[in-house]
């Protein structure tokens, strides 16, 4: 700990360096405030949400929840992308920041933030640093600063130490909880000092470091100043100073920059006020977790929690702990199945504690805990297959718990809409226990709009409803159904999520379409603009049509990828099909010509093709036969013409090469011995085209099953076939035969079977049949075994 | 017999004997708490495997304790506090992992003995496990104590010392289990001593076990046997600079006991290192994918093609380790089991090594080119 002491001009500055999440550091903040009552506590965070303290610190508000900052760059201010930007602050019971809140709400003392609001802190950043960097949940929190510095890696390993975190919890937790809270804070700082010292300026400009502490040194004296104008005795609270709780990282420098006294703050950019956003949102254990990746200070927060829930009592805290967990993991594990007794317990504790020991902690901690577990719970070697319990221990040390906000927490503009919605369309948001509804999609009108409501939670993720069963097109699937169901709850992440996308708009339909116009923004691929399309189409987005109609078009003719092209082929026709139900008129007609047109004119280069690429391939070809006979006569011409210029490619994939053949003998431009010709000279080449066979004709049936039943050839052919393939040759071919046979109706598949029956002297059904067995002669048998039997039996007697 | 063996007249002393002095002057200065009749505190046996920082000053000389295993510290930590409790330890994993040296450095530095240990063999029986007769004794005088030839389970509880268990799953299941009673209840019955047949374990008395995971024609633990014991598994090494300290620690000790004046190459102990890490990884220094081979990669094995190498150098090739040798003894190490292994090293040499040989040069490039000998 260090302190400023009051000056004339200064009330006395008491600086406490803190880790984010650490049981131990909250402890002793809380101890430090009972014992020196200050003034005023001054906390590190974006200045921005100091409206939300009250809320933070309400009784009926339960951790874990996170600040949510957001800032939308409208006027281009941080970059030309216009983009939008977002973080999290979370808190954790334990979190010490959280601790000084509640404790100063005890007391009366007044608490603010004091870091730069969210918007200016982006500013002082670089691109791709610190909070500018490329992450699926930024973190406010910057405890990585304490642990990425060389030397203290050096220091752990020194100390026999795996990781940073194992050397924070034995000096720090275990060893600091027994310390008294001046010398603990001063063995932080000592410690933050070194890590300072080691960490290049560069790195510090580059990450906003600076800018920040800047700020948050002309807070500090400002308020220092404005403290001291307040006449001693006048207020009980103001005889105990300022405290001022930050990041170890950034205290040292603080305090040299209090100390130097520079009045004005450097120069910044500074972002309007209006284009940022704040707001509390319940958060999850696994979120808080920093093995999930989010690096947010200490892992397991499910055990830290249970220690801050131990600290103060007359128990050993870790010691409890352990043991909890010990037995918690041995029962969820039995319950699993996992052989496991009593005994492994007690011995998995006197490993604990042995290793405590050995290692010189006074209680075992989180790492004697897993090296406990690991040792006497899984048995035989350790891998996937038996590392159950170390996987169920990782969870519960993990936790579950999720936060609750109170009541007094502001709510965003979008989930009052989404409550607005809600009440409009007679959907039950209040309800955690999971209802269904049966939607009439093109019957209803109030039906229609419910579901676009549903399908736009859906495209934001914000886990409210699920259909169970419609017309899905996005996967292609049940298009001929008119009626969705759908189930849907209401749940802490409905409204976290929400406020997730806060930053996109006040309302949900607004929030959709920025995201729309983000997604459209980067996709380059015509199938997944397609793709994009059907939801605008599902999510009822009539603004965003055009627009994404527009730059659909535009990929369209930039993309030159068959399998991409085909894919948004078959979205555009099944829109196409269903517009009119779903009451829009886009005119997809011109996007399927350009996407018919481009495919004709890249089919001549897809003869030869890899097998996995085969089913796409025939399935294009018959697409656009369909599409050429319908509505795009004018191009069929180029189509056939595009046919016969693969046909001309010796190395042709045969399962195309049948399917090519299937068309044009549809369309009558080849006749049934063409066809019968080509497939004969497949039978009479050399083994491997034979073999090739199969796969003509698999392409064959796909198009043109009924050439089988136009006279007998083919039936010969496949019997010719079949009868020269050896036994084992035929067991590889099986799979792909069964597919070639697969688009025959169970009638026709009877018919055949008759057919090939015939030509072996049998009759279909005979096929079935087995040799009769006369009841004479089925007795005789059974008593002839029974004499055989009593015989042996006589033998074994003697 | 331990103190009077003479070093030098041993292929490979048993522990106790080769650092008898570090030994010595960590149990003088060890101030921590000893388990009843351990040698040493845990906090010793841990120096003893894992190195000291400082280094020791005992009757006047200075001894640096040098780190013995490699690998996990932590491990070595749970090894000694499962030894000094209620249940066995079983060390398991892939042959040539150093299980066997750390099951003698434990039972060195805690009974001062590593040689109470049962090989386990398909053709073990209970007799080697717990005791047998000498006939002749017993012809004389009857069902005596006298008469007993104790075994090395027998000895660990009569002595109260750590018996050694190698190789626990090659012996049948049978007389695997017939270590069930005798490890939960500390107590062996010799019905034929009658009123005095019971021998109660004394403190200090524990197994360890090793097991391989990998060699065909094992047999399994049974569930009932698993349950007594605490288990570990080692891994191979998995950075490639620690396994090239490794190489060259074991590969200078095995110099020394054999009196060949030569220093370990370290470019050789190089180049082994990064071809048994990449190989057994599946992905080289530079990203290629490397097909791996079947035959075990281990540590052990590099250090045994290394040795090899080093003692053909010796003899024949004036004091210099040829690289041709190298490889040569690298097939032969490499092609045990499975023909395809040999043609996976051709052609991790046609890639990864052509690739290094060309950026770095040096002792890579005669690598590359000894890639002849590979048929």
């Amino acid at each position: 700990m260090e302190t400023i002491l009051r000056s004339k001009e200064m009330a006395e500055i008491i600086f406490l360096p803190v880790r984010h999440h650490s049981p131990a550091c909250a402890w002793h903040v809380k101890k430090m405030i009972e014992a020196r009552s200050p003034s005023l506590i001054l906390i590190e965070g974006p200045c921005n949400a100091d409206a939300l303290i009250p809320a933070m610190t309400d009784e009926e508000t339960h951790a874990p929840f996170a600040v949510y900052y957001s800032y939308r760059d409208r006027t281009g201010r941080l970059s030309e992308k216009k983009g939008h930007y977002r973080c999290y602050y979370p808190f954790l019971d334990y979190s010490p920041e959280l601790a000084a809140m509640r404790e100063g709400r005890r007391r009366g003392i007044e608490t603010a933030f004091i870091d730069l609001p969210y918007g200016d802190i982006l500013a002082a950043t670089q691109e791709g640093k610190g909070l500018l960097q490329e992450r699926e949940k930024p973190n406010y929190n910057d405890d990585y600063l304490l642990s990425r510095s060389s030397y203290l890696q050096r220091l752990s390993q020194k100390a026999g130490l795996r990781s940073f975190d194992e050397f924070w919890e034995k000096y720090f937790e275990v060893n600091g909880i027994r310390e008294n809270s001046e010398t603990w804070f001063s063995h932080l700082y000592e410690y933050c000092t070194l890590a300072r010292a080691d960490t290049p300026e560069e790195e510090l400009i580059q990450e906003g470091c600076l800018a920040r502490e800047a700020f948050m040194a002309s807070q500090i004296v400002q308020r220092a100043k404005a403290g001291k104008t307040i006449p001693d005795g006048e207020s009980g609270a103001g005889q105990g100073g300022i405290f001022v709780i930050t990041g170890g990282f950034h205290t040292p420098a603080l305090q040299a920059l209090v100390i130097e006294g520079k009045k004005k703050e450097a120069a910044r950019t500074r972002i309007p006020s209006d284009d940022q956003e704040v707001y509390l949102m319940p958060y999850s254990m696994e979120a808080a977790d920093a093995l999930n990746g989010y690096a947010s200070g200490m892992p397991y927060p499910g055990f830290y929690q249970k220690i801050w829930q131990g600290l103060g009592g007359n128990g050993a805290p870790y010691h409890d702990a352990v043991l909890d967990f010990i037995v918690s993991t041995g029962k969820a594990a039995r319950k699993k199945g996992e052989m496991l007794s009593t005994f492994d317990d007690i011995c998995a504790m006197q490993m604990a504690e042995g290793l405590a020991a050995l290692r010189r902690k006074p209680e075992p901690g989180a790492y004697e805990l897993k090296d406990a577990v690991l040792s006497a719970f899984i048995k035989g070697e350790c891998n996937l297959a038996t590392d159950r319990p170390l996987r169920i221990l990782q969870e519960q040390m993990r936790g579950r718990g999720m936060g609750k906000l109170g009541s007094s927490a502001a709510v965003p503009p979008i989930v009052l809409d989404f409550e607005e919605q809600c009440r409009l369309l007679g959907i039950s948001f209040r309800t955690t226990l999971e209802r269904e509804v049966t939607l009439s999609l093109f019957s209803s009108q109030k039906h229609r709009r419910m579901s676009m409501f549903f399908h736009r939670t859906l495209f934001l993720n914000a886990s409210f409803a699920r259909r169970v069963k419609g017309p899905n097109l996005q996967g292609k699937r049940d298009r001929n159904l008119i009626r969705e169901i759908w189930k849907y709850k209401w749940s802490a992440q409905v409204s976290a999520a929400l406020i997730d996308v806060s930053v996109y708009g006040a309302a949900i339909e607004e929030a959709c379409v920025t995201l729309v116009r983000q997604r459209l923004a980067r996709e380059r691929d015509a199938r997944e603009g397609a793709l994009l399309l059907t939801q605008v189409f599902e999510m009822g987005l009539e603004s965003q049509m055009t627009p994404v109609y527009d730059r659909v078009y535009e990929i369209l003719q930039a993309d030159t990828d068959f399998a991409s092209l085909s894919g948004a082929l078959e979205y555009f026709m099944d829109m196409q099909r269903l517009q009119r139900l779903y009451l829009t008129s886009l005119r997809l007609d011109r996007l399927t010509q350009i996407c018919c047109r481009k495919l004709i004119t890249l089919l001549p280069s897809m003869t030869r093709i890899k097998e996995e690429e085969s089913t796409l391939c025939m399935n294009t070809c018959k697409l656009l036969y369909q599409m050429t006979r319908r509505e795009w006569a004018s191009l069929q011409d180029s189509y056939f013409e595009a046919l016969f210029s693969m046909l001309r490619d010796r190395e042709l994939h045969p399962g195309l090469d049948g399917c090519i053949h299937g068309i044009l003998y549809g369309c009558g431009k080849k006749d049934v011995t063409d066809v019968e010709k080509v497939c004969r000279g497949y039978l009479m080449g050399t083994y491997e085209q034979l073999i090739k066979t199969v796969g003509f004709f698999r392409g064959l049936f796909f198009t043109a099953r009924d050439l089988v039943f136009i006279g007998s050839q083919f039936i010969d052919m496949l019997d010719s076939f079949l009868r020269s393939v050896s036994s084992e040759t035929f067991m590889e071919l099986l799979p792909e035969l069964r597919l070639a046979f697969g688009y025959f109706t169970p009638g026709e598949i009877d018919k055949i079977a008759a057919a090939a029956a015939r030509l072996h002297g049998k009759s279909g059904t005979s096929l079935l049949a087995g040799e009769e067995v006369l009841p004479g002669w089925y007795d005789y048998g059974r008593a002839l075994d029974g004499l055989v039997t009593a015989q042996m039996e006589g033998c074994r007697d003697d | 017999m331990g103190e009077k063996m003479d070093t030098q007249k041993l292929i490979k002393p048993p522990v106790e004997v080769r650092y008898a002095e570090e030994l010595k002057a960590l149990q003088a200065l060890d101030s921590g708490k000893r388990p009843v009749n351990w040698r040493m505190s845990p906090e010793a046996v841990r120096t003893f495997i894992l190195g000291s920082r400082e280094p020791l000053e005992y009757n006047g000389k200075t001894y640096v304790i040098e780190k013995k295993y490699f690998g996990n510290d932590a491990l070595v930590e749970r090894c000694i506090v499962t030894l000094a409790g209620n249940r066995g330890l079983m060390l398991v994993g892939e042959p040539g992992t150093a299980k066997t040296m750390l099951s003698e450095l434990l039972s060195a530095a805690i009974s001062g003995c590593s040689t109470n240990t049962i090989q386990g063999t398909a053709g073990t029986t209970e007799d080697m496990i717990k005791y047998s007769w000498n006939y002749a004794l017993l012809l004389a005088k009857g069902p005596v104590r006298e008469a007993l030839v104790p075994a090395p389970l027998y000895i660990g509880m009569e002595k109260g010392i750590l018996t050694r268990f190698e190789e626990i799953t090659r012996t049948p299941a049978e007389i695997q289990d017939s270590l069930i009673s005798v490890l939960s209840d500390k107590v062996l019955n010799v019905p034929e001593l009658e009123d005095d047949g019971f021998l109660f374990a004394r403190p200090g008395f524990n197994v360890i076990g090793t097991a391989n995971t990998r060699d065909k024609g094992v047999n399994e633990m049974s569930s009932a046997l698993k349950r007594r014991f605490n288990f570990e598994t080692v891994m191979p090494v998995r950075e490639a600079a620690l396994e090239r300290q490794i190489i060259l620690n074991e590969v200078g000790a095995l110099a020394r006991e054999a009196q060949i004046e030569m220093e370990v190459d370290k470019n050789v102990a190089e180049l082994l290192a990064s071809t048994y890490h990449e190989l057994r990884e599946g992905v080289s220094a530079y990203g290629h994918r490397i097909d791996r081979p079947a035959a075990v990669m281990s540590t052990a094995e590099a250090v045994s093609v290394c040795y090899q190498t080093m003692i053909s150098g010796y003899y024949y090739d004036g004091g210099r380790i040829s690289v041709d040798t190298l490889v040569q003894n690298l097939v032969g190490a490499i092609s045990k089991e499975n023909k395809d292994d040999l043609e996976k090293v051709k052609a991790y040499f046609n890639t990864v090594i052509r690739d290094r040989s060309e950026k770095e040069g040096g002792i890579w490039k005669q690598y590359y080119e000894a890639k002849k000998w590979l048929k």
